[in-house]
This record gives C-alpha cells, sequence and structure tokens, in this order.
C-alpha cells in the first residue's frame, strides 16, 4: 500500500540547477499537475511551472517525468506509478526547450523559428471577408487532426534528432503546421510551407516514431513528414540524399525484389562522394565477410508480380 | 507437445551484411523446435522510406508479403527485425481497419494472383518467445547459463513505437528484452541509453547526427559496465557495430563495445557455437569479451 510519494524537482534559478525533493502523502486519482500545484500551495510557493486550463487544451503544462515527457494535467500520478514502478518520481523541464525558471521553458525561440514556415493562411482568390472562406467537408477533413495540436511541446521533447541536431532541425509540431497550411483547400500557396520544411532539413526526421508516440493529440507526425517529403519531391527537389535513399529502395523493391545493400550509397550519395567518405567502412565491411562485393541480389520469385502491383498504383495515383 | 510453426520473414540485411542475424535465428528455432517456413517471394519491407516516395506502394508491397505468409496457414509471420516489424504490422493495421484501403490494394494484388485476407498476424521472435513459447520453457532450453554476462539491452525505436501499432508492452519502460536475459542467467545493466534511437534510417542525410548518437550509445552502456549491447534489430546491430569505429574516430572516450544479435545470446545460452552463431561477423569483435567471460 502506498503511503506517499517522494517528488525530485529540477529546480533552476536563473544561475544554478539542482535536484529538490518533496514528499506528498498519496492520492488515488489525482494528476501530475495535482502535485505540482499542492507542492506550490503546500510546500515551496517558490516552486515555478506553467500551467492554465486544466483540461489538455491551453498545452501550458508539460514537463518530464521519469525521463519522460506527459502533459501534467491529463496524466494521472497512477498512470507514471504503474509505469515506470516507483513512487519516486523525478521532475524535469521539456528537453530541446531553453529553461526559464524551474519547469517553465522559453516558447519564443520555438516561434520564431515556426516564422520560417509561414504558419499562416496564403489564401487564395475564392474567400474574402465579405463571403468568407468555404471549404468541403472532405477538405477540412484533411486538416482536422493537425488543427488539433495544442503546441505543448511534447514532440520536440521526445525527438531524437533534435537531442543532437545543433543546426536547423524543425520541431515535429512545426512539421504539423507546415503541413496544416500546406494543405489546406483555401491556400494558394502550398510550396511557400514545404520549401522551407525541406530546407530546414526534412529529411533528417529519424522516423523514430516517438512524437507519435506521445503526442496527446494522437497526431500523426510521421505520415505529415511523410507528406512533405512527398510534396517536396513534387516540387522537383529529388537531387538531395533522403530523396536518392528513398528512390533506392523503391526501384530495387520494383526491380529485384531486395535492397541492393552494395550499392545503396552510391545510389544515394553518387561515386564521387562515396569513394571519399565511405571508403574505410566498405574495407571494414568486406574484410569481415559482411559484405561482398561480387554478390548481387536475384529477383525474388514472383518479381512479375512485384511490378504489376507497381504499375497499378502508378495507374491508380495517374487518375 | 504443442508445435510453433510460422511463416518466416526475413527482411533484406539478413541476405546481406547481417546474414549472422539469419544464421543464428535458424540455429535456435531448430534448437527450440519452432519451426520457420520462409516466406517465399518475400520483398523487402520499405524499410520507412518508400511510403516517402509513394504510399500506396508502400501498403501494397506489405499486403503481398502478407498475403504469402497466409497462404502458408500459419497463425502468424515472424520476424527478426524491428522496422520490418513495424512497416508489416502498420500495412496490415491500415488494411484491416479501411476497407476502401484493402479492396484498392487487393485490385492490384490481383493482378499478380494474390489476396490479402486479414488471417495472419505479424509478430517479433522477442515477442514469440514470451507470449506463444513460455519463457518457462525458454529455460528449460538453457545448456549453458551466462552467468556474470553484463548485458546492455538496447530496444530500436520500431519494436516499441507507435503502441497503436506495436502494442506488446508500454514503450516508456518495456520489461521484454530483460525477461529473456534473466532467463539466459546473464545480468542486465540499467543504462542511461536503453530507449534512444540508432538513427541508422537517416544515417546519409543526417550523418553528423547520427555519429553523435552512435558515439553516445555505445559510451553509456560502457560506462555502465556493460560487457556488451544487445538488440533485438539487426539495423540497430548495424548502426552501433558496423559505423562504431567511424564514431569513435575523433571522439575522446573510448565506446568500444560490441554488440550481439538477440537470437546469439539466446544461442549462446542454448550451447551453440558462437561459429554457428556467425559471432565472428561482427566489426567489433565480440569473441575476446566472451573468452574472458568463459562462455566460449
Amino acid at each position: 500500500m502506498m503511503n506517499s510519494l517522494t517528488i525530485k524537482i529540477k529546480r533552476y534559478d536563473g544561475e544554478k540547477t539542482w535536484y529538490q525533493s518533496y514528499i506528498l502523502p498519496y492520492e488515488k486519482g489525482r494528476t501530475i499537475l495535482w502535485s505540482l500545484t499542492t507542492i506550490r500551495e503546500t510546500l515551496d510557493s517558490t516552486l515555478v511551472y506553467t500551467s492554465a486550463c486544466q483540461h489538455g487544451i491551453c498545452g501550458s503544462c508539460a514537463i518530464k517525468v521519469n525521463g519522460k515527457s506527459f502533459l501534467a494535467c491529463q496524466t494521472p500520478l497512477d498512470k507514471v506509478i504503474e509505469t515506470f514502478q516507483t513512487t519516486e518520481l523525478i521532475y524535469e523541464p521539456l528537453a530541446n526547450f531553453t529553461v526559464i525558471r524551474d519547469l517553465a521553458v522559453a516558447w519564443e525561440p520555438k516561434m520564431a523559428k515556426m516564422k520560417k514556415i509561414k504558419p499562416w493562411l496564403i489564401p487564395t482568390e475564392e474567400g474574402s471577408e465579405e463571403k468568407g472562406f468555404l471549404q468541403s467537408n472532405e477538405d477540412f477533413h484533411k486538416i482536422a487532426s493537425s488543427t488539433d495540436c495544442i503546441l505543448c511541446g511534447i514532440c520536440a521533447s521526445e525527438c531524437n534528432q533534435l537531442h543532437v541536431n545543433e543546426s536547423n532541425f524543425l520541431e515535429p509540431f512545426i512539421w504539423n503546421r507546415a503541413y496544416r497550411y500546406a494543405v489546406d483547400s483555401r491556400d494558394k500557396s502550398p510550396e511557400a510551407h514545404v520549401g522551407p520544411a525541406y530546407e530546414n532539413e526534412l529529411w533528417k526526421c529519424l522516423h523514430c516514431m516517438a512524437c507519435v508516440t506521445n503526442c496527446p493529440k494522437h497526431i500523426d507526425l510521421t505520415e505529415e513528414i511523410s507528406s512533405l517529403r512527398k510534396m517536396s519531391i513534387r516540387m522537383g527537389e529529388t537531387k538531395n540524399q533522403g530523396a536518392r535513399h528513398a528512390f533506392a529502395f523503391f526501384n530495387d523493391v520494383k526491380n529485384n525484389g531486395h535492397l541492393n545493400e552494395m550499392m545503396l550509397p552510391i545510389k544515394t550519395d553518387g561515386v564521387i562522394k562515396t569513394a571519399a567518405t565511405k571508403l574505410p567502412f566498405a574495407l571494414r565491411m568486406i574484410k569481415t565477410g559482411k559484405i561482398n562485393p561480387l554478390e548481387r541480389p536475384k529477383k525474388v520469385d514472383g518479381i512479375e508480380g512485384v511490378q504489376k502491383i507497381y504499375d497499378y498504383a502508378e495507374e491508380v495515383e495517374n487518375k | 507437445m504443442t508445435t510453433f510453426r510460422y511463416g518466416f520473414f526475413p527482411g533484406c540485411t539478413l541476405e546481406s551484411a547481417e546474414k549472422e542475424l539469419k544464421m543464428s535465428t535458424l540455429k535456435v528455432a531448430e534448437a527450440l523446435e519452432i519451426e520457420l517456413i520462409e516466406l517465399k517471394g518475400w520483398t523487402c519491407c520499405g524499410a520507412s522510406h518508400i511510403q516517402d516516395i509513394d504510399e500506396l506502394v508502400g501498403t501494397s508491397i506489405n499486403a503481398r508479403n502478407i498475403a504469402l505468409g497466409e497462404a502458408l496457414h500459419v497463425d502468424k509471420i515472424i520476424t527478426v527485425c524491428n522496422t520490418c516489424t513495424l512497416m508489416l504490422r502498420q500495412s496490415k493495421k491500415k488494411l484491416d481497419e479501411r476497407k476502401e484501403l484493402r479492396d484498392k490494394v487487393n485490385e492490384g494484388l490481383s493482378r499478380a494472383n494474390l489476396k490479402y485476407k486479414g488471417t495472419t498476424e505479424v509478430t517479433h521472435l522477442l515477442w514469440a518467445l514470451i507470449e506463444d513459447y513460455g519463457l518457462e520453457n525458454l529455460k528449460k532450453k538453457v545448456v549453458r547459463p551466462l552467468t556474470g554476462l553484463k548485458v546492455a539491452n538496447f530496444y530500436g525505436c520500431h519494436i516499441l513505437m507507435p503502441p497503436k501499432i506495436m502494442g506488446f508492452e508500454n514503450p516508456a519502460n518495456p520489461q521484454s528484452m530483460e525477461m529473456i536475459v534473466d532467463v539466459l542467467g546473464a545480468e542486465n545493466v540499467p543504462f542511461s541509453q536503453r530507449l534512444a534511437c540508432c538513427g541508422f534510417h537517416a544515417v546519409f542525410p543526417a550523418e553528423k547526427e547520427v555519429n553523435r548518437l552512435t558515439q553516445m550509445n555505445c559510451l553509456s552502456p560502457k560506462e555502465a559496465g556493460a560487457d556488451c549491447l544487445v538488440t533485438p534489430c539487426p539495423l540497430c546491430q548495424m548502426q552501433l557495430d558496423a559505423y562504431q569505429p567511424g564514431a569513435q574516430k575523433g571522439f575522446d572516450k573510448d565506446i568500444q563495445i560490441p554488440v550481439l544479435h538477440l537470437p546469439q545470446l539466446i544461442g549462446l545460452a542454448l550451447g551453440i557455437s558462437p561459429k554457428e552463431l556467425g559471432i565472428k561477423r561482427h566489426i567489433v569483435d565480440a569473441l575476446p569479451m566472451l573468452r574472458a567471460r568463459a562462455l566460449v
């Protein structure tokens, strides 16, 4: 029987960082946000965190608990106790954000970054202030899920690329925003959103699925990133490592069924770059017998059937 | 006695750079009396790339792969690759939930005289050993407990996420690998990068960042005192092992650590020789460590 919770909070006063422990009585059915409020109201009025609506709408109360990000108002303490099998909980601010104080993080730099993808509607001539801007049910459903984003920052906190990226990679919620305007039937300029997305390292997403897994609004961010990549290809952005790598898989399956691993670096990077950068790697692989330069994948049984399936998909898309 | 019979989907890496995973999987299955029937004519699962070119092709090739398994009248198709598992299950979920899509895909498959019915599940060896074979039964087969071996389990993302498709265990704190390692008699070593991403799927466009991930993913278990990393995914294995010397270059801390495939670790405990498990086929040689632990 649990009687109490030990909550260790990562504190930051603008200069130094430390962990501070608080003991709270265990009460069934309480949320993470309840623990924060109770600590501030009864134990330590100096604790800084943000929250407002308490209903999973404003997106301001996300924090990390035992290394994973949660929306504090919507997450029962019982759930995190069960997940981590402990009543010792460690609260930290979201990762991949600048910390202002304790659990409060800065959004201004993220919003400045978001402006790059023009997070606003670039209207077609069909709508006006007088007429309004009608959209069909079908067209609305294309953006319905992506407009659910509450900017809680959990996707960014969990993003494995952002953990190691020191340049321009965009936060998943920014990819979502680029997608949301690019597919909006009322927007006349999808490329104005897709272009900057492409230029800000669209192909560096690791496809790890951490954003999709942790989004409290269940937005399929990985599928949106995939759609942005397809749109960038349609805009003509095919001469890059990401697109060439994906085309190598696409064509290998069509031609043989299996991937030709030996040729993959050359198809992705070209002969010259591969020779310059991948030679030590290739020699190590050959030396241990991991790859055999003379081996070519054989066509799989039924490859004609695979090619007919490709032809069919092409017909469907051309319709 | 219950018979264990699966349609086997090896995936491309098992035919080339990660041949040792196919060797060790087949040896382990034989020792455990699990029948693996390789799907005839299987293709690449799309490896998380083909949907970026054409989503319908991505779903259709996996509908075809699953249909090949359905024709074998097995309950489940089994894989030993995280990404293959995710790609197959993702397609299956879409096909099972969206009739319109299933009809469209089946029209394409009909040109290859195939039909996706949705009668066969897709699983991974790690899951099958726990939910089908049973840990107690696995324990009975252990002839050489891996006593003293300190193992760091590197799960890889795609065996856990997203849970709406994978769903075997809680991705925030999975335990399946630890349960297997316990049964084999080895010791689980906690380390900070246990649930990290290996970065393999973006190793070309994000070379610098993925290199950094490899440094962290190898250093963290080493500093935690592990003898080796073990992973249920050949792509994680390739990233952590084959790219390790490149990641070491220019990094001031020693990150050298052997990386084993899960079936290789199981095979050792079942008394299968390192040669039969292809343990010599790694870039970072695991044999000196295994000899030092008197396990070979």
